[in-house]
């Protein structure tokens, strides 16, 4: 909603009258609508929800929808987008109005459903076991054999506990007749199902109310059966559950991560994972540690580099190994990805009646394998009616990117060439009936308007067979035209309420039980650790090298000469930092706030959405001041408010975060990096041929001023100086003090003692820090400074060792 | 003929390699009727902490080793005695090219020598228009499967020319075609992807080849190294056929099979995963010696 719309004026006021029931909402000719009948009358489970949005001004209207935006702003709720300019974040495109589906209706696409999971694992089971269907002529091996989802070395590896499959979903759309179609299985890593939850949550923000008078069944027991279904594939207590994510630069990271903090369970990469003596395990600080079940959100190809996709590079090697070995479960299983091909849709009736014995309950949309004579001549005379698509696509036909062509938009002397095209690469090709999905109402220039839509569903295998997620992810057309549903082309995602005429049961993951037990976390997955560390590090590198510029600007704007001896100085200290003066706001700066940015986006799970937001205003707020800030006032007041951003970042991670093994690691890249910035700016400025004013600039950058005027009652001499900012155990700025925090850190750490001995690294923090402790401010000089911020660094690599590798 | 076989393939890492998972097909295959391994050993050095031996998609008992130690090179020793038979002369048993097509559609198989795993593309041989329109000239209405095949085998070892220093191991089927050079490896893929473009299925067989010639003949090319050559799908009746681009001939007593597969991303004799910085170099060294 751009613009503010006019006040007062009611929804339904231009056609709405108490003889239509619909607000002037008209359904599209021959077409299926979800809210109204075939009559133009409202079908009864709309009704609340119609009613009470025609009474809303459209002033309330778009508060409430507002209030829905917010929550996800608020939450972070992104996607990636992939277009000409690369790929970035954008904004969850919500469309407010939920699709309501009567509970009978649902119960009847929920059997279908569960019939059609049960199916798939069959065939899944078959194509890599005994190839009975193949066998059997109800399968083309060629099909089978050319199919890059087809992944060989899996065939024969039998899934611990039996199943391939537990967690799928299905595009499912209502044809013209009214009648629901299964229009793509999704088997390899279906998402949706967080982001269904955060519709849910951001749609009740906008109709709270009538989300309470409607009976709409809840989300929260879906998942909790799935998370016990996880569980029971653990082998002990001590292993671990772990959400496998292809990293950040996925379309749908952000469901990882949520999903992963939402069930409790880590979020690992590949590269988190290594395989010892056929066991999964993570890297973490603590050591290696044992993985049993892992829920993977990667494509099965890239899951192996040394058996599967070898140019993979976030993959772990050895893990068809431990698959052989029966040692981890992977939901779903490797090469589960091949019940997504399209042109599978076409032998699935013949598969259910030859494995079941019983007819498909819900049909999937019609489709011909043009790899074989009779189905390509049924396509080839068909044409107008067909859509024509890649035969191995694993993606729907209005979601693919434009690979599949509609048949009546092809010119009649283009028609020959497409029999000669089924003809030649006919193997390669399906035809699927064209379709007109159902439509539902969105809001569009404030009127309720069709839509066409499709809906996600999501099964998840429990100890009583699948259950189906009494809801769903709707996606929503941003024209009338089917293929515009998918997001990357501008489609919009609503929330399903399911709705019943009873009240429903209310159900939360929290446990009922009144005693619990307190987890301790889990041990803090190495590549976590590191991206911790580093955001510590760089977060204080920037916030260093603000307060320098600070300095410098502030002086710069009296003088306006950056020859004079103190400016020219810390010039040239910037200069070593990769920092140019004559730029306000250098690029490095930036890189650096981008490297925070970087590193924490590595660990979305383990943020809260508060420091992640702020950390992005930071990152923005610089980028915007570095175009148009000048050096002198303007930058001394733009790194005021770049610290003062800077400080509600770190605030935010230090009043919230859960002080356990990652706060350690975070704060210890802090404190060796501002303790690195103390040395050497002490190195470089307070020596005996330091510029006039170089030491009230050094107190200014370290916030002392005040602190020194009170302790010491005199001018500012080296000694007093160097004192204060090198060897006072209370000066937070201190090196002392840095070095005294990480001992107290490191002590905490996993394996700070091994066998009643102090670990390497714990020496070394130990060593250096009591070399300090004895100093006193006659014996500082540049050569002591210089031999400190090298054996510091070392600590940085000691760390990475123990702890990083 | 009886062979006594030994490999050795070294790998020297400039920095020293940690966390390295292989996987390693070098040892013959026994093929019933056809070759018997009488014995066989395999060593790796530096001794690895794990090691497993599966039996892969296409039957060959691949071994996987996991070295997670601090190593600068790594050797594998592969011994073995192995007994070839020699074939009784084919008949040509195939169909005309036109006639494949129905063939092909009345095996209802998936087993690993089904030919419908042979067919369209693979890893390492995409559809390539070049060697398409090269290939076409060959098929003629009247020519039986073999005889396009064996055509084309000749065809290929009088239009390239065997040249160790003009390609590597990553040189893709396009590339080898439009230098005109290489060695069996681009000889295999060049024929595969050709016989792939007329509809005939067409895999990858790695092996060795006895290096020693018999009197009064030349040594064959490819003898110092591992060798590759190709297996042609020649309809029901006739089955597989295997043919040496490389050599052009079909394949005899003097090839010893090690591994099938689609292409050489199937049977690569070592694949792979470690963790160092800088360059390696390899060293193989081959040596088949008839007993008897």
């Amino acid at each position: 909603m751009g613009k503010k719309p006019a006040t007062g004026r009611k929804l339904s006021a231009e056609a709405g009258s108490a003889a239509d029931p619909a607000f002037g909402y008209r359904a599209m000719p021959d077409i299926a609508d979800e809210m109204v009948d075939t009559q133009g009358q409202v079908r009864p489970v709309w009704q609340g929800l119609l009613s009470a949005i025609s009474r809303m001004t459209e002033q309330e209207l778009h508060d409430r929808f507002a209030r829905a935006d917010r929550y996800l702003r608020d939450a972070g709720v992104f996607y990636r987008a992939y277009g000409a300019q690369g790929s970035g974040e954008r904004s969850w495109p919500i469309s407010h109005i939920p699709v309501l589906i009567d509970e009978k209706e649902w119960q009847a696409l929920e059997a279908g459903l569960i019939q059609r999971a049960n199916v798939l694992e069959e065939v899944v089971a078959d194509i890599y076991g005994e190839n009975r269907l193949v066998r059997d002529g109800c399968l083309p091996p060629a099909l089978i054999a050319a199919n890059p989802e087809y992944l060989r070395p899996l065939v024969g590896i039998k899934p611990v506990g039996g199943h391939y499959l537990h967690f799928c979903s299905f595009e499912v759309g209502r044809g013209p007749d009214g009648n629901w179609w299964v229009l793509a299985d999704r088997t390899q890593a279906p998402s949706g199902a967080g982001f269904a939850l955060e519709n849910r949550v951001a749609t009740t923000r906008a109709f709270s109310d009538i989300y309470a008078e409607t009976h709409v069944h809840r989300l929260a027991s879906f998942f909790g059966a799935f998370r016990n279904t996880l569980q029971g594939g653990k082998h002990s207590a001590e292993d671990r559950i772990a959400v496998l994510t292809p990293g950040p630069a996925n379309e749908t990271y952000f469901e990882h991560a949520y999903i992963a903090r939402y069930l409790g369970f880590m979020l690992l990469e590949g590269e988190d994972l290594t395989v010892f003596n056929d066991r999964v395990m993570v890297r973490t600080v603590a050591g290696l540690k044992p993985v049993s079940v892992l829920w993977r959100r990667l494509d099965a190809s890239y899951a192996d580099p040394l058996e599967l996709n070898q140019q993979s590079h976030i993959g772990t090697p050895g893990l068809v190994e431990a698959l052989r070995a029966g040692s981890v479960s992977i939901v779903n299983a490797l090469g589960s990805g091949i019940l997504e091909t399209r042109a599978l849709l076409s032998f699935m009736p013949t598969i259910c009646r030859h494995l079941l014995g019983e007819d498909l309950l819900m049909p999937s949309i019609a489709t011909w394998w043009c790899g074989q004579q009779a189905e390509r001549e049924h396509v080839a005379s068909n044409i107008s009616r067909m859509v024509i698509g890649p035969a191995y696509s694993r993606l729907p036909f209005f979601d693919d990117n434009g690979q599949s062509v509609l048949g009546s938009t092809l010119r009649s002397s283009a028609k020959v060439s497409i029999a000669d095209w089924l003809n030649t690469d006919g193997a390669k090709l399906v035809g699927q009936e064209a379709v007109t999905l159902s439509t539902t109402p969105a809001i569009v220039n404030g009127k309720l308007t069709p839509r066409p839509m499709s809906l996600r569903v999501f099964a998840a295998r429990t100890a009583d067979g699948w259950e189906i997620m009494p809801g769903g992810f709707a996606r929503i057309g941003s024209g009338d035209d089917v293929a515009a549903i998918a997001m990357q082309s501008g489609g919009r995602a609503a929330d399903v309420w399911i709705v019943s005429d009873k009240p429903v049961e209310r159900t939360t993951l929290l446990p009922a039980e009144e005693n619990f037990t307190r987890n301790m976390p889990g041990s803090l997955p190495s590549r976590a650790a590191d991206n911790l560390f580093w955001l510590g590090r760089y977060i204080e590198r920037a916030e260093g090298a603000l307060r320098i510029l600070r300095a410098w600007n502030a002086r710069f704007a009296e003088s306006a000469d950056p020859k004079q001896p103190l400016l020219a100085n810390v010039s040239d200290y910037l200069a070593a930092l990769d920092m140019d003066t004559t730029e306000a706001v250098p690029e490095s700066l930036l890189r650096n706030i981008d490297s925070a940015v970087y590193s924490a986006s590595n660990i979305r799970d383990r943020f809260s959405p508060d420091g992640w937001l702020a950390l992005n205003d930071l990152a923005k707020t610089a980028r915007r001041f570095h175009e148009r800030v000048k050096p002198g006032d303007d930058a001394t007041h733009a790194m005021t408010v770049l610290l003062r951003k800077l400080a509600g970042f770190a605030g935010l991670v230090h009043e919230n975060m859960y002080r356990f093994t990652g706060w350690r690691f975070l704060s210890i890249g802090r404190y060796l990096e501002r303790g690195l910035h103390m040395t050497r700016l002490l190195g470089h400025m307070s020596g005996p041929d330091a510029p006039d004013g170089a030491l009230d600039m050094l107190l200014e950058i370290g916030d002392n001023v005040m602190t020194h005027r009170r302790r010491y009652n005199v001018n500012t001499a080296r000694l007093t100086v160097t004192d204060l900012l090198a060897l006072d155990p209370l000066n937070p700025r201190s090196i002392l003090f840095q070095l005294n925090e990480i001992r107290t850190e490191v002590e905490q750490l996993p394996n700070a003692f091994v066998n009643g001995q102090m670990s390497p690294f714990y020496r070394e923090a130990m060593r250096l820090h009591s070399g300090v402790a004895v100093m006193t401010p006659e014996t500082m000089n540049g050569d002591v400074y210089r031999r400190l911020e090298n054996e510091i660094e070392r600590l940085s690599d000691i760390l990475a060792q123990t702890y990083l590798g | 003929m009886l062979y006594d076989l030994s490999l050795h393939m070294g790998y020297l890492y400039d920095a020293p390699a940690t966390n390295a998972r292989h996987i390693i097909r070098v040892l013959p295959l026994s093929l019933p009727d056809r070759q018997r391994l009488v014995a066989g050993s395999l060593t790796v050095s530096p001794t690895p902490g794990e090691r497993s031996t599966f039996t892969d998609f296409f039957q060959h008992p691949a071994s996987s080793v996991f070295v997670r130690a601090s190593h600068e090179r790594l050797d594998i020793r592969m011994k073995a005695r192995v007994q070839v038979e020699a074939q009784p002369i084919a008949a040509d048993l195939s169909p005309l090219l036109a006639k494949l097509p129905d063939e092909l559609a009345d095996c209802w198989s998936l087993d690993p020598g089904s030919p419908h795993h042979f067919f369209g593309t693979s890893p390492r041989i995409p559809q390539e228009p070049i060697i398409a329109d090269y290939a076409r000239g060959m098929a003629g209405e009247d020519r039986t499967v073999c005889q396009i095949a064996t055509a084309l085998c000749a065809r290929v070892h009088k239009d390239f020319t065997y040249d160790p220093e003009a390609t590597t191991v990553d040189t893709t089927p396009k590339q080898a075609f439009l230098l005109k050079r290489g060695v069996c490896q681009d000889f295999s893929h060049i024929m595969i992807s050709a016989l792939r473009s007329l509809g005939i299925p067409a895999g990858y067989v790695s092996g060795y080849l006895r290096t020693i010639p018999p009197p009064g003949k030349e040594r064959l090319e490819g003898a110092d190294a591992m060798h590759a050559w190709v297996r042609v799908w020649c309809g029901d009746a006739m089955g597989w056929i295997e043919l040496d681009p490389t050599n052009n001939i079909a394949a005899g007593t003097d090839h010893i099979v090690v591994a099938y597969g689609r292409d050489y991303s199937d049977v690569a004799p070592v694949i792979g995963v470690l963790k160092s910085y800088g360059k390696q170099q390899t060293i193989q060294a081959v040596d088949v010696v008839p007993v008897g």
